[in-house]
């Protein structure tokens, strides 16, 4: 335990240090700033403007608009962003102490691999939830100050993208113990952001019946449950109502079935058995590691 | 009891490869200086790597202590300072040494007494530079100076002075000596015979994997020679030698 604690308290200091981290929070950070500012100038010059020059156009429903077309940016600018730190985060936490030879050293010392595997992961996961936290709350207040409404939403959001990306870190982590860093990335995102992707893509098209074919749809359920998927907050759920609702459409059950709804409890559960296969196949490779 | 127990040991990295270290045997006994010897690629730190539970042997046994090094309490009182020692890069030296003190598992009385002494011992008590900014010697002092932490019963020093200075050659000479004379068991791997000779009790001279010659050293180095000798004329003896200067440079010369 000793052991775990000591490898998890300098593995976030030493990715606190950690150049690369730093350029992506203030990337995201001055995207997020970027994306406040650019709202309100952008309303304030459509306001000039007489509405983008259709003076029929309803002010308040304009700057609505913008503010659900900021929460909808600023939502995607989070999930980038923290995908990316995850990506840094993973590439870098394991890899280097056994590529730079820090751990002949640090195994040589009397801790097991499996306190070094929690320890690293530990150390990873509080990194993560903590870079993904400070660019929530820099959102929450942006959203205060500059608008946006929603804000219920953010909470759920962030801890799904904390969710999300930890799933990712977990697989890279992995991956770079057994290969190069680099090309444990670029695994991860073909079997993470493409494959699964897209057969959670194709799965949702079966969901909301706009594929029709039983046969099919029986093998992508199966396909669905055996790779990871990503948990959906009610942010996207959420928003899309309000933009239906702004529309002031004549809303037919099609479109309310296509709104995007929130992971259940079978869906956080399996998040949950993945997390844990995945950090178990970190200590596996920790394990089985020779230096 | 034996600090280490080394029995047929064996080992190479891939099944095609010639075995990087073949039927090796010794034991290692408190206060006793060894001192392991070879040329490149004669299967020394892959030995040592075995007894500190970073590798695995494919035969053969190791007893580090009396049990299996692979199991971390055995190496509680083992120190080891890597060939060509490197830490986390982001780090300084006293938070690695703080580090390496929580995983031996020191108390703060203790972190607050051997941390100072130490890093002023490896003359790094007031570097404040992140490790990456560190050179080749002072990565070495920091790599002797946290194998020394745990006041350990068996020290084990992969090619300590290759990065030193001669002034921390001679601190490393006298750092065996005193560890030698209060019962500390010492490992040496060294391509400076001068210096095994001067502080090893005990050699084992390798060759390909293979112990070709070992005993102390008043057995392997008669009256009269001195060790480089012995080495040299034993290497030659038991592997192909390439000493035929590149035809371009020979070439030149007879120009």
């Amino acid at each position: 335990m000793t052991g775990a604690l000591a490898v998890g308290r300098y593995t976030l200091l030493e990715l606190s240090r950690r150049r690369i981290l730093l350029v992506f929070f203030v990337l995201g950070a001055l995207g997020i700033v970027c994306l406040g500012v650019g709202l309100k100038v952008l309303y304030s010059f459509a306001s000039s403007q007489g509405s983008f020059g259709a003076p029929n156009t309803d002010p308040a429903a304009l700057n609505r608009y913008l503010e659900l077309a900021f929460v909808n940016y600023v939502f995607s600018a989070l999930g980038v962003f923290g995908l990316l730190i995850a990506f840094a985060i993973g590439m870098t936490a394991i890899y280097h102490d056994l590529e730079s030879g820090a751990a002949v050293s640090i195994f040589a010392k009397p801790v097991s691999r499996f306190a070094f595997a929690v320890g690293k992961i530990g150390g990873a996961v509080l990194a993560l939830v903590a870079i993904v936290g400070l660019l929530a709350v820099e959102t929450r207040i942006v959203m205060f100050l500059f608008g946006g409404g929603l804000e219920a939403s953010l909470t759920g959001e962030a801890a799904a993208v904390v969710a999300n990306t930890m799933v990712v870190m977990l697989i890279v982590l992995a991956l770079s113990t057994w290969m190069n860093n680099i090309v444990a990335a670029v695994v991860a995102f073909v079997y993470y952001n493409v494959i699964t992707g897209v057969i959670a893509f194709v799965h949702k098209l079966f969901e909301t019946g706009v594929i029709k074919n039983d046969v099919v749809k029986a093998i992508f359920d199966i396909l669905y449950w055996v790779v990871p998927h990503e948990l959906v907050s009610s942010a996207p759920g959420d928003l899309a109502k309000a933009q239906v609702a702004l529309s002031n459409a004549q809303t037919d059950q099609g479109v309310l079935a296509a709104i995007p709804s929130a992971s259940g409890w079978s869906d956080i559960a399996w998040w949950a058995f993945v997390v844990i296969f995945f950090a178990g196949l970190v200590y596996l490779a920790v394990r089985r590691r020779q230096v | 009891m034996a600090v280490v127990s080394v029995d047929r040991l064996r080992k190479r990295y891939r099944r095609r490869d010639p075995w990087a270290v073949d039927g090796v045997s010794f034991e290692l006994e408190p206060g006793q200086a060894f001192g392991l010897l070879g040329p490149n690629g004669s299967g020394k730190t892959s030995i040592v790597k075995m007894i500190a539970g970073l590798l695995r042997p494919d035969e053969g046994t190791v007893q580090l202590f009396g049990s299996d090094p692979g199991n971390p309490s055995s190496r509680r009182e083992m120190g080891f300072a890597p060939e060509d020692p490197d830490f986390p890069k982001f780090l300084r030296a006293g938070e690695v040494m703080d580090y390496f003190a929580s995983l031996l598992g020191l108390d703060e009385t203790d972190r607050k007494r051997r941390i100072p002494e130490t890093l002023e011992f490896a003359g790094l008590d007031k570097e404040r530079r992140h490790i990456r900014q560190f050179s080749k010697g002072m990565k070495q002092r920091l790599g002797i100076a946290q194998a020394i932490l745990g006041r350990p019963k068996l020290l084990i020093l992969d090619e300590p002075t290759a990065d030193l200075d001669p002034l921390g050659r001679r601190d490393v000479r006298a750092l065996i000596d005193r560890l030698k004379d209060s019962g500390v068991a010492v490992l040496l791997n060294s391509h400076l015979l001068s210096e095994v000779e001067l502080v090893c009790d005990t050699v084992a001279i390798l060759a390909k994997g293979r112990v070709l010659k070992e005993g102390t050293m008043a057995e392997v180095v008669p009256e009269g020679r001195n060790l480089e000798d012995v080495f040299v004329e034993l290497i030659q003896a038991n592997t192909p030698q390439h000493d035929q200067l590149p035809s371009f440079i020979t070439d030149q010369e007879k120009k």
